[in-house]
């Protein structure tokens, strides 16, 4: 009986542990002092789309700040 | 990203010292109206995919960039600082965000 309860007791403390393991992983943000991997996407400014796509190693020698946000014409 | 735009001479010294690109999963047309539309003075980038935002900081849910991370790219190509998520609604993220920039261009 008692190691019943032992073992349900386990199963609930480790169970959302395992089931988070795989997303934990994933969803790491690149740690700092990693190279930040170059990328290539399509740009635009206030004054229209950008005939060149931006990549970030256009900007090497600079200091370049990298805005993830979640959609246009939000507020925040 | 209206906070980056009324803070952007003080944060990014209008983009002189500081090359500030906004990311997100919108199509580019979508973000080249709202720049027009509202005068943000920094680059857009359209990662309809969500390619680079997985790259660099996945999010729980996997097909959107609807995460607000901040990273800032030091001129020898590191990750200098994230703040992961970025606190766009907090002050003190922006002012965090001062400091470090300040020190990453040794000013």
């Amino acid at each position: 009986m008692r190691l019943a309860m032992l073992l349900t007791d386990l199963s609930a403390v480790t169970a959302p542990v395992l089931a988070q393991q795989p997303g934990a992983t994933e969803s790491q943000a690149l740690a700092t002092g990693t190279v930040a991997p170059d990328f290539t996407l399509p740009g635009a400014t206030r004054y229209g789309v950008l005939a060149q796509p931006i990549h970030l190693s256009d900007f090497k020698g600079q200091t370049v700040v990298l805005a993830f946000f979640h959609k246009a014409h939000s507020k925040l | 990203m209206h906070a980056y735009r009324d803070q952007y001479a003080t944060l990014f010294k209008d983009g002189q010292t500081v090359v500030l690109i906004a990311i997100s999963a919108d199509p580019l047309d979508t973000l080249a109206a709202w720049a027009r539309d509202d005068q943000f003075q920094f680059l857009f980038a359209s990662d309809t995919g969500g390619v680079v935002g997985k790259l660099y900081g996945p999010s729980a849910s996997t097909d959107r960039v609807d995460h607000r991370n901040v990273f800032v790219v030091a001129a020898d190509g590191k990750i200098a600082y994230r703040q992961t998520p970025f606190r766009e609604i907090d002050p003190a993220a922006y002012t965090e965000l001062a400091a470090v920039l300040d020190k990453v261009l040794g000013r």
